[in-house]
């Protein structure tokens, strides 16, 4: 009897813990979860975080500091802030969106993929001190310093610890005469080679774009109409740095005729069509076109 | 059940509460992601006003600044402009980001804010 009644209370006891542990759980859960403040970039929303990138990049567009640029990508966490740039001009440009408002998304882009800013700049007046929060320092002391000349701060009573040594020099690398090639105004592109790409290992029907100046360097920003008897796509090159400044593509169905039109200077190249390519066992596969357009 | 064993409940019930207290607010709390930015950290609040306050040295564009300054929450983008703007006094920013934030503020007050008509 004593042993049932033993067993009994344990039992009640483990009861009441099951019990208690429940209710703590609930209220610190969903009654009173914790409070979150003082958020990194790193866990904004989706649109959010477009948006960041999209203030990163104008904010890029006028003072031409990669380096800073790139420090605040990094708090956006993406594993590829470049590529994730390109994307987000395409997906502004595929929403209907100006070209305009995507251009600097792709500029920094670009730059980034190339390691130094294409235009640089000529008043420099944010480039001589990164005071970019890093992502899982402390506050205040969260700023990087960096300085490469002395600049009076306005408040002496200022504290700060440094995360890199304040002598530290900023080594950005600068072109020396090589900045995003702009197509020289009102010259008309001309299709200077049309290739068929036979590759199994490209996407079916895949029509690229290599536009070109007068000295053979890419130029990005072109616009570029794709029409065929039941629609029409417009895109731009350049929004995919890492296949060129003056490349774009186009996926081509098969058996259907595209008209090709480049907007500036109005080059047109009609009936244009996914070649039909057979690999080594003699099956037969959609192959791919190589329009490249030259200015004169 | 006697009356030591409703003691023993309660108090099993006591450290029951206390452990999923512990374990819901410190071992395992919510884990929050696609946070609204109006819960930044101050300084990320300030670098991102200072972006904004980079862009319009170069666009000029009041509409545009405020309008990516609306996404830091409802204060009107003056006042988070001069919130910026004091800790960046604060903190020793250089002299060119306190007259970009300058700038900025200044054409913040002309804004209108949204909701708010004209007489």
């Amino acid at each position: 009897m004593s042993r049932l009644t033993f067993h009994n209370t344990t039992l009640h006891l483990i009861l009441a813990l099951l019990t208690g542990l429940g209710l703590g759980l609930a209220y610190s859960w969903f009654i009173s979860p914790v409070t979150y403040v003082d958020a990194n970039p790193a866990i904004l929303r989706a649109d959010f975080k477009d948006q960041y990138r999209v203030v990163i990049s104008a904010s890029y567009a006028s003072t031409q500091d990669l380096a800073r640029a790139r420090a605040r990508l990094e708090l956006l966490g993406d594993p590829d802030p470049a590529g994730e740039l390109s994307a987000q001009a395409q997906r502004m440009l595929a929403a209907g969106q100006t070209f305009e408002k995507a251009r600097s998304l792709a500029q920094l882009a670009n730059d980034l993929k190339q390691g130094f800013a294409s235009i640089p700049s000529t008043t420099a007046p944010f480039t001589n001190i990164i005071n970019t929060p890093e992502i899982n320092a402390p506050q205040p002391a969260t700023e990087t310093h960096v300085e490469e000349t002395v600049v009076t701060p306005l408040t002496t009573s200022f504290e700060q610890t440094p995360l890199i040594p304040v002598s530290a020099v900023i080594n950005t690398p600068h072109p020396t005469a090589s900045a995003t090639p702009i197509p020289t105004p009102g010259a008309p592109f001309t299709l200077v080679g049309q290739d068929t790409v036979c590759d199994s290992g490209l996407q079916a029907g895949l029509l690229q774009f290599i536009l070109m100046d007068a000295r053979r360097r890419q130029v990005a920003g072109i616009e570029i109409i794709v029409t065929w008897s039941q629609g029409e796509d417009r895109f731009f090159t350049g929004f995919k740095p890492e296949l060129g400044n003056g490349f774009a593509d186009f996926v081509m169905q098969a058996n259907i005729i595209y008209n090709v039109r480049v907007v500036e200077g109005g080059a047109f190249v009609p009936n244009i069509s996914a070649p039909s390519c057979t690999d080594p066992n003699g099956v037969k596969y959609s192959g791919g076109l190589l329009l490249t357009f030259q200015q004169p | 059940m006697t009356s030591s064993n409703l003691i023993k409940i309660a108090i099993a019930i006591s450290i029951g509460i206390a452990l999923g207290l512990i374990y819901g607010w410190v071992i395992d709390p919510i884990d929050y992601t696609d946070v609204p930015p109006n819960i930044l950290r101050e300084d990320y609040r300030v670098d991102y006003v200072l972006m904004v306050a980079e862009a319009f040295q170069n666009d000029h564009n009041p509409e545009t600044a405020a309008r990516h300054l609306a996404s830091l929450g409802s204060e009107p983008p003056a006042t988070i402009t001069t919130s910026a703007l004091e800790y960046a006094n604060r903190n020793g920013f250089t002299q060119n980001e306190i007259l970009a934030f300058q700038n900025l503020l200044t054409a913040m007050q002309m804004v209108q804010p949204p909701g708010i008509n004209n007489p």
